[in-house]
């Protein structure tokens, strides 16, 4: 990457003037730029696909009855004019690092995005949007749901992919007093430039689309799946007539619609490693193209669900803090990203090594008194640590491990309850920001725990002092 | 392998973890009163009308009514009363501990530099007593840590030493 002082011209402006080609003339500093036109019809997108569906139903169903398609006309007349005056309102800009987005015609809004806060961003394409040529820039900020991410909605995709690059430049510049991000051996530029300077990235993993129908298929969400489609087809042969089944369709339907995001989320996953984070991109109708930046991610989990356990299966979750938008429900706005949908161990263990600079095994043993307390789970629960990552399994259906870089380590909590009080047990925490993922370091003994309360406060200040 | 910093002087395993040397803070002894007021504010209506209900199939069941009421609040006073004196708080020099809990025991520890922002809140009844509940964030949403009745100049005292601290240790996500 080119440094901070760079043999440009000094009347390039006060930031470091990457050359970027002459397709970024259209972000140029300070100044106001509006969205592509046509987003207010993206924006609407499945709405408005559902409501032209319903209306034309409604209107090949009254043809004589001019009147009511007047009234239909109205309304989606009066939704474009919305949708107009919505996008006439809107500009936005880039200045000092920071993105505005002025908004709002009645309720003016204007947000600023610290561009140096930036976890990760995002390019979404909704289906609608690949016809058109468009795609969602999202802006991951750390901090609540509520207080969402910048979201510029919608641009060229060219665009897009520009502004993603530029942004994620201008969010490599540490701002006054803001800690630049952790700098760690697997993103060293010299490993992953290309020999002409320019930033190449390194493809890590890409997920094979027929194991993710099996795997979506052997989660709880398939499993009921079938089982729907089972009775359906088994109430239909026995009554004999297509009718009975129609109640389960709703159910049948909203099953599938779940499993077909699930799917669509995951299928073609392909995660790359590049100057300037870590690219994700999956999506089969919907695509999605995620930038994590280098040093922003918050812990690392791999789980393994027993019925993939036999055929070796397993799946790699990061954890970045501030929350994805667009989720369908809550649900999914609290699942992690998956870097590997369903992989094998020998691929997650190649993930982890680029991710965690070699992260420790889980091997400490808790107690074996924990049986009386957790007689399933006893059989996976073990954690590890260093100076750097301290990692903890647990988990019997579904074993889970998370790393967590003791940089990242928000606060530790030491937790007893009367059972681990009687069986001289202790539990220690370490919350990271993000979505309530964090180390358990479970059942361990009293002393042992104690002891790891002592000195993870100082362990994880080394760490923070060695990452800023 | 996480090697125990210092030296090897776990005492106090009775009472709780921690460490010897740390000068432990309590809350105001207001606070024991405060939850007194709240406890006797539910326990003597409720006896008053549970008596006054019972008192309809008869007087015998109608006293036993109040009675069991105001044994469930006197339990409940002496479980509140051992909750409150096991609050603690330590400032230490680079983060800050708070220990609670009778059933469940909890120690949290929260570096300085990992504060997002504070919190200085006071109740009604609070405020008759000239107390304030102090509560420190972090970027995780599962850190907690509460401290309920310091007196309110001490709360903003605290507020403000805590803030100097965390601006000087700040450290970024």
């Amino acid at each position: 990457m080119t440094g901070p002082g760079p043999a440009g011209s000094p009347a390039s402006g006060p930031l470091p003037d990457r050359p970027l080609p002459a397709a970024s003339a259209l972000v140029r500093e300070a100044s106001w730029h509006r969205l592509h036109p046509l987003s207010p019809l993206v924006r609407a997108g499945r709405q408005m696909m559902s409501l032209l569906v319903v209306l034309i139903g409604i209107a090949v169903l009254n043809q004589h009855q001019d009147g009511n398609l007047v009234a239909d006309l109205v309304v989606i007349v009066a939704a474009l004019v919305g949708g107009f005056v919505s996008w006439l309102v809107t500009r936005w800009q880039i200045a000092d690092g920071v993105l505005r987005i002025d908004t709002g015609l009645l309720r003016r809004e204007s947000r600023r995005f610290p561009l140096s806060q930036v976890q990760a961003v995002d390019v979404v394409q909704t289906g609608l949007a690949r016809l058109l040529g468009l795609a969602e820039l999202q802006l991951r900020i750390a901090g609540g749901d509520s207080a969402r991410g910048g979201r510029l909605a919608c641009l060229k995709l060219a665009d897009a992919e520009q502004l993603r690059k530029q942004l994620l430049a201008l969010a490599a510049v540490p701002a006054g007093g803001l800690a630049p991000p952790a700098t760690r051996p697997a993103y060293d530029a010299e490993a992953v430039l290309g020999p002409a300077g320019q930033p190449a990235a390194r493809t890590l993993f890409r997920v094979r689309a027929s194991r993710i129908l099996v795997a979506i298929l052997l989660t709880r969400s398939g499993a009921t799946g079938l089982v729907v489609a089972v009775a359906t087809w088994l109430t239909a042969q026995f009554t004999g007539s297509a009718g009975v089944v129609a109640p389960f369709l709703p159910v049948a339907f909203g099953v599938a619609a779940r499993l077909f995001r699930q799917f669509n989320g995951e299928y073609g996953t392909t995660v790359a490693l590049a100057q300037d984070g870590i690219r994700l991109r999956s999506g089969l109708v919907q695509t999605t193209a995620e930038t994590i930046r280098p040093g922003r991610i918050q812990a690392v989990r791999l789980v393994e669900p027993l019925i993939w356990r036999p055929l070796g299966w397993c799946r790699l979750e990061v954890d970045v803090a501030g929350a994805r938008q667009r989720s369908e429900d809550r649900t999914e706005g609290q699942r992690l990203r998956a870097l590997i949908p369903v992989g094998t161990r020998a691929e997650a263990d190649l993930l982890l090594a680029e991710l965690l600079a070699s992260p420790p095994l889980p091997s400490q043993r808790p107690p074996s008194r924990v049986r009386w307390k957790a007689p399933l789970s006893y059989h996976f629960l073990s954690w590890s640590g260093d100076g750097r990552y301290v990692v903890a399994a647990r988990g019997r259906a579904c074993r889970q491990t998370t790393w967590v870089p003791l940089e990242k380590v928000q606060s530790i909590r030491w937790v007893q309850g009367p059972l681990q009080r009687w069986l001289g047990l202790a539990t220690v925490h370490l919350d990271v920001a993000g979505k309530r993922v964090g180390v358990k370091i479970e059942d361990r003994d009293s002393a042992e725990a104690l002891e790891i309360l002592r000195a993870l406060p100082d362990l994880a200040r080394a760490a923070r002092s060695r990452a800023s | 392998m996480i090697d125990p910093g210092g030296p090897a002087g776990l005492g106090q395993e009775k009472s709780g973890p921690g460490e010897p040397e740390v000068s432990w803070l309590r809350p105001s002894p207001l606070l024991l009163r405060a939850r007194r007021i709240e406890v006797a504010g539910v326990t003597v209506p409720a006896a008053i009308i549970g008596g006054l209900a019972g008192q309809v199939a008869s007087a015998a069941v109608g006293i036993a009514i109040a009675a069991a009421m105001v044994i469930a609040g006197l339990l409940a006073e002496r479980f509140l009363a051992r909750r409150v004196a096991s609050w603690e708080y330590a400032e230490r020099n680079d983060d800050l501990m708070v220990r609670r809990g009778v059933l469940i025991r909890r120690l949290s520890v929260i570096p300085y530099g990992r504060m997002q922002f504070i919190d200085v809140t006071a109740g009604p009844l609070e405020r008759a007593l000239g107390l304030a509940t102090l509560r420190m964030h972090t970027a995780a949403a599962a850190s907690d840590a509460r401290i309920p009745g310091l007196e309110s100049g001490a709360a903003a005292a605290l507020r403000d030493q805590l803030a100097a601290l965390g601006e000087a240790q700040a450290a970024g996500l």
